[in-house]
Parts: structure tokens; sequence; C-alpha cells
């Protein structure tokens, strides 16, 4: 009976945040230079980006969706912004467009899903193919990589400022959490996001606007994808597009499952995210520290996703009824 | 002559709610055995029980008078014994002969082989069904012929049909009949479930009724007629002091109109149906699975998308509506409370504050975009405490409870939303008999106070019990209306079916 207690006790959230302590200590009393302030310091702000765009995806898959087009948004409605600024456009004009650019794309994406109905996986990977190939095509002269101009202004602090002795990014991060959090557990629409994640049919039934709210949820995550886009861009002065076509969506897939987050809508919320976040800020760290090879790291790192998924999957059975009493 | 498959004192039990109790049932070699009941009376789970798909609690299933626990519907195939189901279980991308042939293909299975050998087993069955069309193209009662043809095709000797002359056109009846004669000729025994009483006199050998879950009577068809039937499928013993009808009971009389339907027609579900429903009383709809009354409540209320192209009316208080999605009809105070509280009642990882919390929220009445953690818990106080949910508090998850409090919060979700009319479809489905008792005195308070009440069932005596007036639907429309002085259950049931 105990043992059961106790397996009731560790939900996936709790096993990470473990996990994460464990690898930490072992981290700090194996690896000499890992406890250095700097070293703690470049190991949040590594993995900032990361989890920024993992509260958009949360935001998403809280509503039983995905968004793949997560990194290609932020990719082109930044380099689009940025190469606007060089063109001579005023900065803040120029953010704004691309700050609309990435919630008009947003918006085609969640009416594709909402009211379409061609499913999330779909509709965002295909239309991460094509804004990455129409941003490249037509929008973005030159080559791959848009670098920063001169002339951004406080803008540019936000990836290389510092506040209290803690870089920006790391505090624009904390930001967005806390607001990420606040919506989802103090408005009505965060309400409504759980409900149609929970029970579509219910929520349908008991009035709830669910089409507008599936739309509503991609065009959040299109604008939290491209606050992440400026801390990526002003961090090292330059967005390179081919980013769209590395694993970083993976990673913020990993990021927001590793945490808890149920992948089948309703369940988890910030605390999933940022638990998840830390987990592989910890590990890719020290797994540079060690000079892990980069393909090595992959590996880790996906047997650690698909671990979480099975763990999912037993932890948050999609229908309770079903998973404690196998199928009738 | 042994019985080729007997159950004995056969009791099956879901989630504690018993759905039959001490069935005794016998089918011999050869014969024609029908299985009359209501909706809910446990044919279903009796056949099923028979066919492997369920195991039965308690009791013993004897093949050839040997005991035989069967684990799975294909080990009963197997011995024999096939069950053609109601909903079809074919595989829709696969052809007809395919379908035939499942399971049981040769290592080289060669197309145009099994096409010519399907080809002549269906004209053999004398159905004109092309081998060749994919399932998915079919229509109903094309599918229910590939099901009967592979049943056959798989050499069964006990076929069990659910409710198959249901989609048949008189003319595939005709057929369906002959084949069933052949089948018997051939010495294959059949279970034969219907809601077509004259069917099920025409072609039987015995029958056999339950109720309630039990056993009421066995005998030859011969010794039965149609008023006979229906005196064993409605007559009470069980739940009869719980529905007792208060023959003093004053019948609320008509308030204002609030909702006339008018020549409503959608799909197959709903063929033209007219009436209409006043506030202040209980309008009980009484109907079979499939008479489309569900249907027609879940158009009214906006939760099935009314098309343009289909006709009719619907007036509201006088003014004509068509909801596409139940929010515009929540806002005009038309709710739905659903008779699947599981699939689409409540939200599972909510708490019971939650759950009636949102409901508010989703009808805008609070006027909040910011949640009120306060507001919230002092309505779920105000409501568990009206509807006597009985919880350790509101913070309990809804799944934890029982049916008669999960049904209990899903009608105070649709209450707080302050409906003009309120629907209930089988409010008191899969719910213990003391709660029974409570949600029926919700219903009559709700009337009392005002509201338009509807309340849709196919248990006859919750219906008589509950009603002010009743309204039988029969194949999408309501057939029939009668006042509680006119109303008997033999009248009621004999306009339920046809």
């Amino acid at each position: 009976m105990d043992f059961s207690k106790a397996f009731r006790l560790l939900n996936q959230e709790r096993i990470v945040f473990l996990l994460t302590v464990v690898l930490f200590v072992t981290f700090s009393l194996t690896l000499s230079n890992f406890l250095a302030a700097g070293n703690l310091l470049s190991l949040v702000r590594s993995v900032a980006v990361l989890g920024i765009l993992g509260l958009g995806m949360l935001i998403v898959v809280l509503g039983r969706g995905i968004d793949l087009s997560l990194v290609a948004t932020m990719a082109i409605s930044v380099a689009w912004a940025m190469q606007l600024v060089s063109e001579g456009m005023p900065v803040y004009a120029a953010m704004t467009t691309g700050l609309l650019f990435a919630l008009c794309i947003s918006l085609v994406t969640g009416i594709l899903v909402a009211y379409a109905e061609i499913p999330p996986l779909f509709s965002t990977l295909a239309m991460a193919t094509f804004i990455y190939g129409f941003g490249r095509a037509h929008m973005i002269t030159g080559t791959d990589v848009v670098y920063m101009p001169k002339n951004m202004g406080w803008i540019a602090e936000l990836g290389q400022g510092h506040f209290l002795g803690l870089p920006m990014p790391i505090l624009v991060a904390a930001v967005m959490a806390l607001l990420v959090f606040l919506f989802l557990k103090y408005t009505k629409l965060g309400a409504f996001i759980y409900a149609i994640g929970d029970n579509l049919p219910a929520s349908r039934i008991g009035g709830i606007p669910v089409r507008p709210m599936l739309a509503l949820q991609y065009v959040i995550s299109g604008g939290i994808a491209f606050v992440a886009g400026i801390i990526t861009a002003t961090s090292v002065e330059a967005m390179n597009t081919r980013v769209v076509n590395s694993n970083m969506i993976y990673d913020v897939i990993l990021v927001v499952v590793l945490g808890g987050v149920g992948l089948s809508g309703g369940r988890g919320n910030v605390r999933n995210v940022i638990v998840g976040t830390l987990l592989i800020g910890v590990l890719m760290n020290g797994m540079t520290i060690m000079d892990v090879q980069y393909t090595i790291q992959n590996v880790i790192k996906s047997l650690i996703l698909l671990l979480a998924i099975v763990v999912d999957s037993i932890v948050n059975p999609r229908d309770e009824q079903t998973g404690q009493q196998g199928d009738i | 002559m042994t019985p080729i498959l007997e159950l004995r004192n056969v009791s099956k039990e879901f989630h504690g709610v018993a759905a039959i109790r001490g069935v005794d049932f016998a089918l011999m070699p050869g014969e024609v055995h029908s299985l009359l009941g209501e909706n809910g009376a446990g044919k279903s789970t009796l056949t099923k029980i028979m066919a492997g798909v369920h195991k039965a609690s308690s009791g013993e299933v004897l093949l050839d008078g040997r005991p035989r626990v069967f684990d799975s519907p294909a080990e009963a195939l197997h011995n024999g014994i096939a069950m053609v189901f109601q909903e079809t279980s074919l595989v829709p991308s696969l052809t007809v002969a395919q379908n035939i042939y499942l399971g049981n293909e040769k290592f080289l299975n060669r197309l145009r082989g099994i096409y010519i050998a399907a080809q002549q087993f269906l004209q053999s069955l004398n159905f004109g069904v092309d081998p060749t069309m994919y399932v998915s193209q079919l229509g109903a009662a094309q599918k229910q012929m590939v099901e009967i043809a592979r049943a056959v095709h798989h050499k069964a000797r006990v076929i069990i049909f659910d409710e198959p002359t249901a989609t048949l056109t008189p003319e595939e009846k005709h057929h369906f009949f002959a084949l069933i004669a052949r089948l018997k000729k051939d010495g294959v025994s059949i279970i034969f479930i219907s809601h077509a009483l004259e069917e099920a006199l025409a072609i039987s050998d015995r029958i056999t009724i339950l109720r309630d879950g039990q056993h009421v009577v066995t005998d030859d068809a011969g010794n039965f007629d149609r008023d006979k039937i229906i005196a064993a499928m409605v007559g009470r013993t069980l739940s009869e002091e719980l529905y007792s009808r208060d023959k003093s009971r004053s019948v609320r009389g008509y308030g204002r109109k609030v909702l006339s339907v008018q020549n409503l027609s959608m799909g197959k579900m709903v063929r033209n149906t007219s009436f209409s429903v006043y506030g202040g009383q209980i309008t009980g709809i009484f109907g079979l699975i499939g008479s489309g009354r569900t249907e027609t409540a879940k158009i009214i209320s906006g939760v099935i998308k009314r098309d343009f192209f289909h006709g009719g009316e619907v007036r509201l208080e006088g003014k004509s509506v068509r909801y596409r999605v139940p929010r515009p009809a929540i806002k005009d105070g038309v709710v739905y409370v659903t008779e699947d509280r599981k699939i689409e009642g409540f939200f599972e990882t909510k708490s019971i504050a939650e759950n009636i919390y949102m409901n508010l929220l989703s009808a805008d009445l609070n006027k909040r975009a910011v949640i009120s953690y306060s507001e919230m818990m002092a309505l779920a106080e105000t409501w568990t405490r009206k509807l006597n949910v009985k919880a350790i508090d509101s913070n309990a998850r809804v799944i934890e409870l029982s049916g008669g409090n999960q049904q209990k919060v899903v009608i105070a979700r649709s209450l707080v939303q302050k409906p003009k009319l309120i629907i209930f479809d089988e409010p008191t489905r899969g719910v213990d008999v003391g709660a029974i008792a409570e949600l029926h005195h919700v219903i009559n308070e709700l009337a009392d106070s005002g509201l338009a009440v509807v309340v849709i069932s196919s248990y006859l005596p919750e219906i008589l019990n509950l009603a002010d007036r009743i309204l039988v639907s029969r194949q999408g429309r309501i057939v029939e209306e009668f006042s509680m002085e006119e109303a008997t259950e033999e009248k009621i049931m004999y306009a339920a079916v046809h």
C-alpha cells in the first residue's frame, strides 16, 4: 500500500524535478567548473529561448494541439523585421510589422486547425514549411543569416543587457512565464483552453466558443515565438534562418513533454515547462562541459524524450476509466 | 435434445451496476429464437456474453452441454458462434470480398480468386452486392448483408442477429427472412433481436422476453401475440416501488408556449417532426433508441448543426431560430443535458467547483474576464447543497464521484446557465435508485418554478412518473401525444414500436 501511495505521489513533474536535482548534484560534485556563477548563468541563459518557446507550445498542447511552426514563425518574422530596419524602416514600425506578420501567419494556422479541421500535426508542419520557404524566397534577400542592425536601441539590450546582475534573456523568460501563468490560471480564456483540452464535446455543449478559442491558441503561441526570436537575435546579433531546419522544434516539444504536460491536452502548467527546461539546461550544460559529442547528446536527449512520452502515457492515460480497468 | 448453447443463472455487472441478473437461456439446434425487451432490458449484454464480447460475472455458459468460457469474439467464432452487430464491424477500406474472407485468407491471397468465390457465394445467398466494392461505399443495408454473409461464410452454427432488419427495405427483408429459413433448414440456430414484434412473431420458433435484466418468459411463438408480448415487456416488478404511479399526482397545466417545432427534418434521423413545448410543465418524450428523439433535441439546442437545406422551422418564444453551435442557444436560454455524461458532460481533470463554474463563464453570465476563485467556491457551495451532491468537498474531481452524483454535477452545470428551456436526455441512465428519486425531485421543482422542461427517456415508468404530457417518437418523428389521463404503458409502447 505504501508503495502504491508513493507511486501516486510520483507524478512526472516530480520525477523530472528529482532527476534534475540528482543531475545537478552529480555534475557539481564531478565537474570542477560546473558550479561557477558564470557557468550557472550561461546555463539558464542558454535555455531561456527554449523556455519561452516552450510556453507557446504549452498553450497549444493544453488545447490538445501541437505547433510545429513555432521555430519557423520565430525565425522568419524576426529576420524579416530586422531586414526592414536595415532597409531603413523605423525600428518600432519594423518590429510591429514583424509581430503582426507572426500573429497573422499563426492566425492562418489556427483557422486551418479550428475551421478547416486539419489535424494540428499536419497543418502546423505544412505551415512551417510554407513560412520558411516563402520567407526565404520572397521576404529575406541575401543569405540565410540576417544580421542585427546597429540602430536597434533598447531592444538590443533584451539580448545583451543585464539587470541587477542577471542577463536580460533570463528576466524576459521569467516575465513571460509569469504572464502565461497568470493568463492560464486567472483569465476566462485560460480556463477555456484547459476545458477544451480536457473535453472538447463537453466544452462545446457548455457554450464555450471552441473554434475561436482553438484559433486563438495558435495566435498566442505565434506572438510568443516572436518574443523568443527577438531574444535569440539580439543575443547573438543575428537571426540564422537555418534554425528552422535544425531540431530545435523537437527540443521545444521535449521541454514541454518532459516537464509533464500531457500531450492529450488539459493537463499541465507553466511549472511543468520550467522543470522541463531546467532539466534540459542542466543536461546540455553538463554534457558540453564533459565534451560529449553533439551526436551523442542528441541520442541521449531523444532517449529521454521517448522515456518521457512513455511515462506520460502511463501516468496520464487519456481516459482514466480505460487506463485503470483495461478495455471492456 | 441438448441445447446447442445454454446459459445458466448468468449475471453481468458493469462497475457494480447489474445489467443482467440470473438469466437462464437455452438455444436448441436449428431453431429461431427471438429475444425481446425494452431498451436496457439486457438483450445486447446477454448476446454479447454468448459471443465472447463480455465475460459473465457469474453463472455458466454451456456449449453442447459442456461448460465453456470464451475469452474473445474470435474464440466464440472459432466455436461456431457468430454475432452480426448492430454497429457494423466491417473494415471500411477493404472490399466486400476481402471482408468476407477476413481472417481466412490463404498465404498467397489472390484477389481475383476471392472475388470469384465471393461472387458465387453472395449469389447463393441472393444478395445483390458487388464483391469488388469497397465497404465504405456501401449503404447501411448492404453493409448489413455483408455482415450476414460473413457470419454464414464462417459456417457458424449459431448466428446472433442484433436488430438486423432496422436498416433493410421491405424487399431486402423478404430476402433476409428467406435466408433465415434456409439457414434454419441447414441446422443453424438463430438468435434474433428486434423491436419489430410482428417480424419476431412471424419468423421465430420460440420467444424469450427480458425485462430489467431478468428473464420474464420463454415460450413457443405460437402462444404469443402482440399484446401479450407488450404486456410482458412492460410489466413491472423490480422498480415498482420507486415508480409506483401516484394517481393523485396533480398534472401541471400548460404555461406559455416556449418552443414550437414545425416539420423539422434532418438527414435520416429526424423526419418532418412537429411538436410544442410549454413553460411550467414537463414534456416527456418516449422513444426507443434510434427513434430520433436525441437527434431532435440536439438540433434544437444547436449541438448538431442544422443545415439550411434541411426543412422545417424551430421557434423559440415565437422567434425563428437556427443554431449552428450550442453557444447562441445557451445565450437564448436553451440548454441540453446530455445522455452521455462521460463523453460530453463534464471535465474529468477538473473539480466539482471548476466544472460548475466553467459553464457560468462560458455563458458570460458573470461578465468577467478574470476568474474569481471565491465566486467559484461560493457557486459550487450553493449548487452542491441545492442538488445534494455527495462529495468530500467541492475540490473533489467529478470523475471520482458515483454516477448519480456525476449526473447531479452535470445538471448543476446546466442550471447555472439560467435556462428557459432545459432538455434532459436520459437523466437517470446509469444512476443508482436513491439518486433517481432525488433527480426526479429536482426535475419536478424546475417545472414548478416555471421552466419549460423536456425529459427524454426510453424508460416508460420514468416518463409516466415525471411527465405532464407525453410525446412518442418513432422513426424520426413525434407520432403521438398522450395526456396523463389517457396514457398507459401499453398504449405508449404500442405507439413506439411499429
